[in-house]
This record gives structure tokens, sequence and C-alpha cells, in this order.
């Protein structure tokens, strides 16, 4: 016991850490670990639910893009590889390099939130918003039964009834027929003309096309240009308005006149063959194998934001804005933090922050190498 | 003591002596930062040709979806080495990296039988009656896909 006590006495106490490690390095691995179990949950709950769906929309029908996709896949590698450059300039004390990799890094982080950003846009344009069904600006439906007729209802009644308001507060409905009816005139004119003309165009582009057929190819071309000429003045005469948002009005007249009648009835129908011929003329979809991208009049007339169908479209949107979501929200803290190390001065000694906020970054770039495909390809 | 830490860890204060003049000299460097990126662009090449026409297992997705995820971990192994530096770390990266790696995995993996599988049986879906009448099904699908190619035929030139 004494031999002990006198020991302690004597003895050199060495201290060491308890990591080979910067603390800063040590917090940052201990805080990835935390994301790779949030990821995992979040990529977790994906896979889950879409394995669990009865029907999982294709990517193509919810206007997602694959090749913009592996896009923005390649552009985050990019990053990656600029900011392991910016870590090893400062390591050899060469800091305005280091600061130009930071700088590089940020812009290309940069494209990929703008690109990310254009395919939101594209989404929300195609009415496709995580929402909860009758929840305002809700637009997806999963079948086309009769909740989606009367939501197709309800929708064309209310642009009909904003647009009689509009037209009585203008003063303008007189005008209005005047110009329908010259649109109506150039429309059938176009129809007999496609009648007049259809015969001597299949003749002359058909199978057994001959060389003597070809003058009275060109003689059907050359007055289909001049009949469309023609229409092009009717209707150069009936936008005679220079107002843009008259014009913009008579296009919507123009249209329900149209229409409406039919989309009313159709709606109300109970041929489930039907209300899918209404769903696909708002907005078609392609099969799956089939890549098209129809164009429907949602499309076309962006103000109608009519109801739409999309099987399984309603989960797939969640998933989609949580998952690229929480990673968008990801890149954004680390464009802050390259933002805020730029204007600094970097050399060996206090290259660790590049080192730190570099391994989140290249967290993020993981966590998408698993999104992209899971997401785009699926 | 075995430091395999990376060399910039020798500035920092904890004076621990005899870091990296020993052994591991070459790690990192531009030539191999370009190799791992030539690599990660040809993996991500693979994994988007299984989007082509090209692939020919369109017919059983499983495939794809397999190959996706080798393709993905082989990615995701490839950043964390060589970018992340992990296959020059010390022996600490496994005290962080294995334990947070198990409890994903499994988490998922135990979630996948009891939800996942659970409403897709050999005999239909295990919904309850009241979702399925709400619920969007394969046959919707198909009904939305033909009456679309009967509204526009010729349509669909891209984007």
């Amino acid at each position: 016991m004494s031999h002990e006590a006198h020991a302690a006495g004597h003895v050199k106490l060495q201290y060491q850490p308890a990591l080979p490690l910067r603390n800063g390095k040590l917090f940052l691995w201990l805080f990835l670990s935390t994301e790779i179990m949030f990821f995992a949950g979040l990529i977790g709950m994906y896979i889950v639910l879409r394995f669990g769906a009865t029907v999982w929309p294709v990517p193509h029908a919810v206007h997602l893009s694959e090749p913009i996709g592996a896009f923005n896949t390649f552009v985050l590698i990019c990053s990656s590889v600029t900011i392991v450059l910016a870590l090893e300039a400062a390591k050899s004390n060469k800091s305005d390099a280091a600061r130009f990799w930071l700088a590089l890094t940020l812009a290309l982080g940069s494209v990929f939130l703008g690109v990310k950003a254009y395919e939101y846009n594209a989404k929300f344009a195609h009415g496709i918003i995580p929402t909860q069904q009758g929840a305002p600006y809700h637009n997806i439906y999963e079948k086309a039964d009769i909740y989606y007729g009367s939501a197709v209802k309800y929708r064309a009644e209310e642009l009909n009834d904003a647009l009689s308001a509009d037209i009585k507060a203008r003063n303008v409905q007189a005008e209005f027929d005047e110009a329908y009816a010259k649109y109506s005139e150039a429309n059938k004119s176009l129809s007999t003309i496609d009648a007049k003309i259809e015969p001597d165009l299949v003749l002359a582009t058909g199978a057994e096309f001959k060389p003597a057929d070809q003058p009275k190819a060109d003689a059907a071309l050359a007055k289909l240009k001049e009949d469309l000429g023609k229409i092009d003045t009717a209707a150069a005469q009936a936008n005679k308005y220079g107002d843009m948002d008259v014009e913009f009005s008579r296009t919507k007249y123009f249209y329900l006149k149209d229409n409406l009648p039919t989309i009313l009835s159709e709606a109300q129908s109970e041929k489930s063959a039907t209300l899918y011929g209404l769903a696909a003329r708002f907005m078609p979809m392609a099969g799956e194998r089939d890549k098209r991208h129809f164009h429907g009049e949602n499309d076309r007339f962006t103000w109608l934001k009519m109801p739409i169908v999309i099987p399984g479209g309603n989960m797939w949107t969640s998933t989609y804005f949580t998952l690229t979501g929480f990673h968008a929200i990801h890149v954004i803290v680390g464009l802050i933090c390259f933002a805020l190390m730029i204007p600094k001065k970097y050399t060996a000694a206090n290259c660790g922050v590049i080192e730190n906020v570099g391994l989140y970054w290249h967290f993020v770039d993981l966590v998408w190498i698993f999104l992209f495909p899971i997401l785009y390809l699926f | 003591m075995a430091d395999h830490s990376h060399s910039h860890d020798t500035h920092d204060s904890h004076g621990h002596g005899g870091h990296d003049s020993h052994g591991h000299a070459d790690h990192g460097g531009l030539g191999k930062y370009i190799q791992v990126f030539l690599a990660l662009c040809v993996l991500t090449g693979a994994s988007f040709f299984t989007y082509s026409d090209a692939w020919p297992y369109h017919d059983t997705p499983a495939v794809g979806w397999a190959f996706m995820m080798a393709v993905s971990c082989t990615k995701a192994l490839l950043v964390m080495l060589f970018f992340m530096h992990l296959k020059w770390e010390a022996d600490w990266k496994y005290v962080l990296t294995i334990p947070a790696s198990f409890m994903s995995v499994f988490l998922v993996l135990a979630l996948i039988p009891d939800i996942g599988m659970r409403v897709k049986g050999n005999y239909g879906y295990h919904h309850s009656a009241d979702r399925m009448t709400i619920v969007g099904e394969p046959s919707d699908t198909k009904a939305l896909v033909d009456a679309s190619l009967k509204y526009a035929p010729g349509d669909g030139a891209g984007h």
C-alpha cells in the first residue's frame, strides 16, 4: 500500500485526446451519423409507401424528367470535387485557390438549386401540389369517379362565373359576341378547307406517291397557305382590342363558349369512360414505356387549372416534396456556409472549417446519390 | 500509437507526435480525385442506362432496382472513402459509421415486410374496403392512358 502511494506521487501522467481528431471534426461526424439515420428514415418511409401503394405513377406521368435529374446528379458530383480541391488548396496554403474552389462550389450548388426550382415550378404549373383532397389548391384525383366529375363541374362554373362578372364589369358583351362570331366563322372555313385539300395531300404524300402528283400537292399546299393567311387576318380582326386583359378574357370567353356545355354534361356522366375522356382532355398521360409527353388543355390554357387524374399521384407528390424538400434545405444550409466562408483567408492552420463543411457537403451529395435513382428511375 | 489520421490534423494543438511521417503520403491528390470523379460520372451513366431503351430488363423492374441500388452503394462508398477521406482515417471511423448504418438499414428492412409487403399479396390488395373506394388502382391508370391515346394520338413531340 505504501508502495502504491509512493508510486502515485511520482508517476508522470500523460494526457492524450480521446480520439485522434479535432473536436470540430468529431462533432461534425457525430452530426452526420444522426443525419444518416434521419435520411434513412425518410428514404425508408418512401420505400415503404411506394411498395405498399396499389399504384404508383411513372415519372413522366408526374412530369418528372429523368435527363434533368441526371444532370443535377452530375452538378452535385462536380461540386463534391471542387470542395475537395478547396481543402487541398488550403492545406497547401494557397488561399486564393481555396477561395476560387469555394466560389465554384457555391456556384454549382446554386445551379443545382436553380434546376430544382425549375422542376418544382413545372410540378406546380401542372397542379401537382401536396395537399389533401378538398383542400385549397388540391388538384390531383386518384381516379375519375363522381368526386372528380363534381370537382370539374365546380371549377368550370367557377371560371364561368368569374368571367361573366368580368365581362359585365367591362361592358364588353357585345364586342365579345361579335368577335366570337368571326372566330367561329374562321374555324368553320378552316374545316371546309381541310375537307377540300386533304384528298390532294393524301394523294401526294401517301404510299403510292408518283412524281406526277407533285404539282397537285404543291398547288394544294399553296392553297392551304393562302387560306391560313386569310384566317390569320380574320383572327387579327377578331382581336382588334389592344387591352391585354380584355384579350385574355376573350380567349377564356371563346374557350368556355365552345366547351362549357360539353364539359358540364360530361362531368355529370355516370359512365367512367366519359369521365376518363374528360380527365385525358385536361391532362393526358402516356403509357408506361411510352416516353411521350402529351399536352392537354391544362397546358394550352394555363388559367384553366382543371382537376386532373393521376392514380397514386397524391402519395407520390407527398413523398417527392418531402424527400427533395429536406434535401434542398440541406443544400441551402451548405450554400450559406460557402457564402460566409469565401471572404476569409485560408492556410493549413485554419483549413479545418473547409474540411468540416466539405464533409457536410459530401453527405448532401451522398443523399442525392440515393434520391436520384429512387425518385427518377425506379 | 498507430495514428492514421490525416496530415492536417498535425496542425491541431494536441501535440500528438509522429503523425504523417509514416505510410500515407500518397493519399488524396488531384489525380486520385479526378479518377473518382470519372468513376462517379460513369456510374451515374450506368444508373441512367436503365432508363434507356437498350436496357434489357424493362419487364422485370426488380432487376433494374437491384442494379441501381448496387450502383448507388458503390457511388456512396467512393464518395465516403475518397472525398470524405474515410479511407485514410483512424479506427474511430467505424465507431461512428457502422452503428448509424446498421440502424438505418435495419429500420428500412424492418418496415418493408410490415407495411410495404402487407398490403400487396398474391391475391390482390389487403387494403380496407373503405380505402379501396378512394385509392387509385392500375386499372385506373390503364383507363386514363387509353383515353389519352384516343384524345391525342399523334401528340407528344416532347416537353
